[in-house]
């Protein structure tokens, strides 16, 4: 008896040491830890099942393909509930992040309208309501992704476009477009849209600004970076600003560098 | 000068204890065991069920630990892997792999034991060949008769030519054609030098083969010598034959055309020593308690 | 007196029969049909019509498949394996030859590692076909909503597949710790399952206690996370984050486990009476 306990004891003393000295050489993965403060918001065994390795991945693609069933019977609870309980159990792909929040910040709202009476019954002020409210579902949605993709360009971009269309508030988007552009590998388009969007605030002075620093990062041979179109806005703002021929903006001189914005 | 040989088991007080349940209840196996068997005899364990045979011989092979006393195989503690090189072991009831061919059953011991190569090939053809199996060498372990299972545990026994072969029960369940024919095979042993330790319950079998045994019960040694000896032991030498006077009774009797019947109080013989010593050391037990 | 060194040899020779044995277990042949059935089974599964999500799906659903059934084999495979040897007293012959208790051991483990990695092989390379195959379809019929992001990165499929074989190596040795002790093969398997659980939700302790203040279940929360290894770590990266250096270290990780479960499961068989 004793020695079974003493070898018991070696046992559980050996695998723990093990574990602790292990532990500290664990780099922290901030998905691992947002997923488990997000575990208890969970609904029911379902998602301890997708707890599993392995297994949650398609824990969250059967949670998914009933979360469709119920989008097509345009059941909002139900869809709701699920596209919170597809992200709790695997947090890990983009697409149900971004889907999501596309799902609660243009579906839901139509839903609720027409369960309202439809589009000419229900009063713009009370449309506008709804639409916010489910755009600010959607932008909790992306905050929360961000904790687990934390340099996601497309969440910023998804942000920017719900920023823009539903809630029609241009200097956030600007804001988000520009936050894209700053990742690592951010796209073009997304600085563009960002001086577009100063303009549309009557910022021209900043996008000016903004479209002559962008340009000599360009560069001239990718399509994607459009060097052309953006030359041709700062031609447009300088018209607009009233900028004098000897202060304009001059691409000759302008040395390409690569990205520093 | 005469140069030391190891005794090839020499067993030294042994005591083996096991726990029964949680309370540490203790069983002894084998009680302060005391024996040397030499290098090139055929040594016979006896003893009824639960003597402590099958422990003696798995600390003779290092399986278990003794409680107490040593254990040596030519001259090194069995409980180093290095004692087991030179013993080959046979099972009672032998279970090897069914899915290998005999062939391949061997090979594979043989590699086991450090053979490799040519040497390993021509020893494996060598050993089944001798136990009789050159046949079915290449059928598979699992469709071998009693007896042919009895064979090629033999083989595998004897595959790295060990100097001390243990063999456990090596006739039980196995014919009479069968047993004279492994019983000849451990003749053979001898002859070539080896050391051969037999368990056996079938005494008419020990006392052809072996020169010497050792008689236990509840885990003590109560007899052990010649089995010569030990039948003659308190009786006048008129009334029994030894080994060798019985084998020329025999062959005087079979030159006649008569049979070996005269010769069957001498098997009796040593059953009822047997019987004998048991029951006076049970004898003996009860009165102590009492 | 001669020596008898430790045996790479003998340990590759036992780990040989011991494979050998494996695969003529028809438990194995069961959970391989049964496994790849469900994988080939899946494109049933496109009546949902979700279009190139379906790839995800697939994938998601044949490395669920590799992950369940691959577990259960290893656990059942383990202990079948190891109390066979005890129960057929092969293991009385061979231990009784110059063999090390360790050599025996270590060669069970490798033999059952070797129908893991083959296990998780064979079924990735099924699940690749399938998904090759649906792609090409779906290529062919939605060219609208293909663009190539959607497309299967096969290179993590086959990274999964190391990831689960790394698992089941750890899950083998565990179960194999538990055997060297347990006097039942059912005790083992209990034991196996119950730590495949256990090492899956380990993070729920760890949880726990990164939240909680000092108690007693704090300190039994820690207690059990270092104890068990976190299978969590055998998960893929975030979407497209794997690295060789990762990969490294969870190879590590593994291996040290692995290490420490086979030495205490040495020293619990030398302790063992056979």
């Amino acid at each position: 008896m004793k020695s079974r306990l003493r070898t018991l004891l070696i046992a559980i003393g050996s695998l723990a040491l093990t574990g602790a000295l292990l532990d500290r050489m664990r780099p922290a993965d901030p998905a691992a830890t947002a997923q488990r403060g997000t575990l208890s918001s969970s609904p029911g065994a379902g998602a301890l099942l997708g707890w599993l390795g392995g297994f949650r991945a398609l824990a969250a693609d059967f949670l998914w393909i009933r979360m469709y069933a119920g989008w097509e019977q345009r059941d909002l609870p139900g869809t709701q509930t699920l596209l919170s309980a597809v992200v709790a159990v695997d947090p890990r792909p983009l697409y149900f992040w971004l889907n999501g929040a596309r799902i609660l910040a243009y579906d839901l709202p139509v839903w609720r309208i027409d369960a309202e009476g439809g589009y000419d019954a229900v009063s713009e002020t009370r449309r506008r309501v709804i639409e916010i409210e489910h755009a600010r579902l959607a932008l909790a949605q992306i905050s929360a992704a961000r904790r687990v993709q934390s340099d996601s360009i497309a969440l910023w971009i998804e942000q920017a476009h719900i920023e823009l269309n539903k809630l029609g508030d241009t200097a956030a988007a600007a804001a988000s477009y520009r936050r894209a552009w700053e990742e690592k590998g951010g796209p073009y388009y997304a600085a563009r849209i960002y001086a577009e969007l100063l303009k549309r605030d009557g910022r021209n002075s900043e996008a000016y600004a903004w479209l002559c620093a962008l340009y000599p990062q360009l560069p001239r041979d990718d399509e994607a970076a459009d060097a052309p179109l953006v030359l041709a806005r700062i031609r447009e703002l300088e018209r607009t600003l009233r900028v004098a021929p000897e202060k304009a903006f001059r691409p000759e001189l302008a040395v390409t560098v690569g990205r520093s914005l | 000068m005469i140069s030391a040989i190891p005794t090839a088991v020499d067993l030294s007080g042994l005591t083996k204890d096991f726990s029964l349940g949680l309370r540490g209840v203790r069983l002894r196996a084998v009680d302060n065991l005391s024996l040397a068997i030499r290098p090139g005899e055929i040594f016979g364990l006896l003893g009824p069920n639960g003597s402590g045979k099958s422990t003696t011989i798995k600390i003779i092979l290092g399986l278990l630990r003794p409680t107490s006393g040593s254990c040596r195989v030519f001259g090194v503690s069995s409980e180093r892997v290095e004692a087991r090189i030179a013993v080959g072991y046979l099972p009672e009831a032998p279970n090897f792999y069914r899915f290998l061919s005999g062939r391949e059953l061997v090979t594979f011991y043989g590699r086991i034991c450090g053979l490799r190569g040519a040497s390993l090939a021509a020893r494996v053809l060598e050993v089944i060949a001798w136990v009789g199996l050159a046949e079915a060498a290449d059928r598979r372990v699992g469709t071998y008769s009693k007896g042919m299972l009895q064979r090629i545990g033999l083989a595998q026994a004897l595959v790295h030519d060990p100097q001390l072969v243990i063999l456990d029960e090596p006739t039980a369940g196995v014919d009479p054609i069968g047993a004279a024919a492994i019983t000849e095979l451990i003749r053979e042993l001898k002859a070539r030098g080896k050391t051969v330790l037999i368990t056996s319950h079938l005494l008419a079998q020990i006392e052809d083969v072996c020169d010497r045994v050792a008689i236990l019960d509840k885990g003590c040694l109560l007899a052990c010598g010649a089995v010569a000896a030990l039948s003659t032991e308190g009786k006048s030498s008129t009334d029994t034959l030894n080994a060798v006077e019985q084998a020329e009774l025999a062959q005087w009797l079979s030159a006649r055309g008569k049979t070996a019947a005269a010769i069957g109080g001498m098997s009796a013989r040593l059953d009822q020593i047997f019987i004998e010593r048991v029951e006076r050391n049970r004898q003996q037990a009860e009165k102590r308690a009492s | 007196m001669n020596t008898v060194p430790f045996s790479l040899r003998r340990v590759g020779l036992i780990a040989g029969v011991t494979l050998h044995e494996a695969l003529r277990q028809k438990l194995l042949h069961a959970l391989v049909l049964i496994a790849a059935g469900l994988v080939l089974g899946v494109r049933a599964l496109r009546d949902f019509n979700f279009g190139v999500s379906e790839l995800k799906f697939i994938a998601d659903f044949g490395d669920g498949a590799i992950a369940g059934f691959g577990a259960a084999l290893t656990i059942a495979l383990t202990a079948q394996l190891f109390f066979s040897e005890i129960e057929h007293r092969t293991a009385l012959t061979l231990l009784a030859k110059p063999v090390w208790r360790t050599e025996f051991l270590l060669g069970k483990f490798l033999g059952v590692a070797a129908v893991a990695f083959t296990f998780c092989g064979l079924l990735t390379a099924t699940l690749v076909g399938v998904l090759e195959q649906r792609q090409l379809e779906l290529q062919v019929d939605q060219p609208d909503a293909w663009v190539v992001s959607h497309a299967v990165n096969f290179g993590m499929l086959w990274v999964a597949a190391y990831l689960h074989a790394l698992k089941l190596a750890l899950l083998a040795a565990g179960t194999l710790l538990a055997a060297s002790f347990a006097q039942t093969q059912i005790f083992a398997v209990m034991a196996g399952g119950a730590g495949f659980v256990i090492c899956h939700l380990q993070g729920l302790a760890q949880a726990a206690y990164e939240r909680n203040g000092a108690s007693l279940m704090t300190a039994l929360a820690t207690l059990i996370h270092w104890i068990f290894p976190d299978f969590q770590r055998f998960a893929l990266p975030t979407d497209g984050g794997w690295t060789w250096i990762g990969l490294a270290q969870v190879t590590a990780y593994s291996g040290v486990y692995v290490g420490v479960a086979l030495a205490l499961a040495v020293r619990s068989f030398r302790e063992r009476e056979v």
